[in-house]
């Protein structure tokens, strides 16, 4: 009798942590929907090249110190076929907000088109970029 | 003018939430009130002493055996303090709701507590600490601290 409490609750667990599980997939991809919905808005992107938006501010230290260097360093790896739009989130706080952006450094990987595929909040190494720019090309 | 910030270890608290959820979890599972007041009697002890709740198990076993490395972050340690003292208190309430017969009442707030730990955990974002950014904002007494430059109120900072 006791198994059988403890097994109803430890599925009540699982549904619930399963039911949490599926809100925050869904919360995620209602950003990345609410953003391809913002792409067309970016005057910066060029059609035909993929790119990577990035939300910085003057003051982020990993921004200057890990961030901008990783973005130098795939632009000279895949010279002229790639874009790096930058934003300074403080100078141009709608499109942060509208972007969802709450922390910098923030990266979007941008398709061909300017949709973007993936969001990565915080520091995104050189060879992360370079892999999600690869299934967006 | 930006506050000095102070260093916190986000490791230790990574350890503790890790270690609130799957007590919580257990608790619920074992349908064991006194555990969630042990958890809550930890985490109100911790901030009484400005430590995370189990800070113990990091400082002497997860640090020293190398499973889990230190990740020292400057930021404030006192928006963490009050986070932990309000999950404290939830926890505090919610075992005494349960233990007085208030079952439905008692888990939903154990799961509230286990819920603002993994979105901490999982997603970087401390509930706790942007309610204390909130409450500097209105200028209430106690609540001094502006969230490090660049970093949105309760997100964690990087390194």
């Amino acid at each position: 009798m006791m198994i059988h409490g403890v097994l109803a609750r430890l599925a009540c667990a699982a549904g619930i942590i399963g039911l949490s599980l599926v809100a925050f997939t869904v919360a995620r991809a209602v950003i990345l929907s609410r953003a391809r919905r913002l792409s067309g808005k970016l005057p910066s992107f060029r059609s035909g090249t993929p790119g990577i938006l990035y939300f910085t501010t003057p003051d982020c230290v990993t921004c200057k110190a890990a961030q901008k260097p990783a973005l130098r360093a795939l632009e000279e790896q895949l010279a002229g076929r790639i874009q790096v739009i930058e934003v300074d989130a403080l100078n141009q706080p709608d499109l942060a907000r509208q972007w969802s952006v709450l922390s910098v450094p923030t990266t979007f990987i941008l398709d061909t088109v300017g949709k973007p595929r993936q969001v990565n909040h915080g520091f995104a190494s050189a060879a992360k970029l370079r892999s999600q720019l690869q299934r967006v090309s | 003018m930006p506050d000095r910030l102070g260093k916190v270890d986000h490791s230790s608290l990574r350890v503790t939430q890790g270690s609130i959820i799957v007590l919580l979890l257990f608790s619920f599972v074992l349908n064991s009130p006194w555990l969630v007041a042990v958890v809550a009697v930890l985490m109100l002890a911790g901030s009484a002493v400005s430590r995370p709740g189990f800070f113990f198990i990091y400082l002497l076993l997860l640090r020293p055996a190398g499973i889990v490395k230190p990740d020292v972050l400057p930021d404030n340690p006192e928006p963490h303090r009050f986070a932990q003292g309000f999950g404290g208190v939830v926890a505090a309430v919610s075992a005494l709701a349960t233990l007085l017969g208030a079952a439905a009442l008692g888990w939903a707030l154990a799961w509230l507590v286990i819920a603002l730990a993994a979105l901490n955990l999982f997603a970087g974002f401390c509930v706790g600490c942007a309610v204390y950014y909130w409450l500097h904002r209105l200028q209430v007494p106690g609540f001094s601290k502006n969230p490090p430059a660049g970093v949105a109120p309760g997100m964690r900072p990087r390194p």
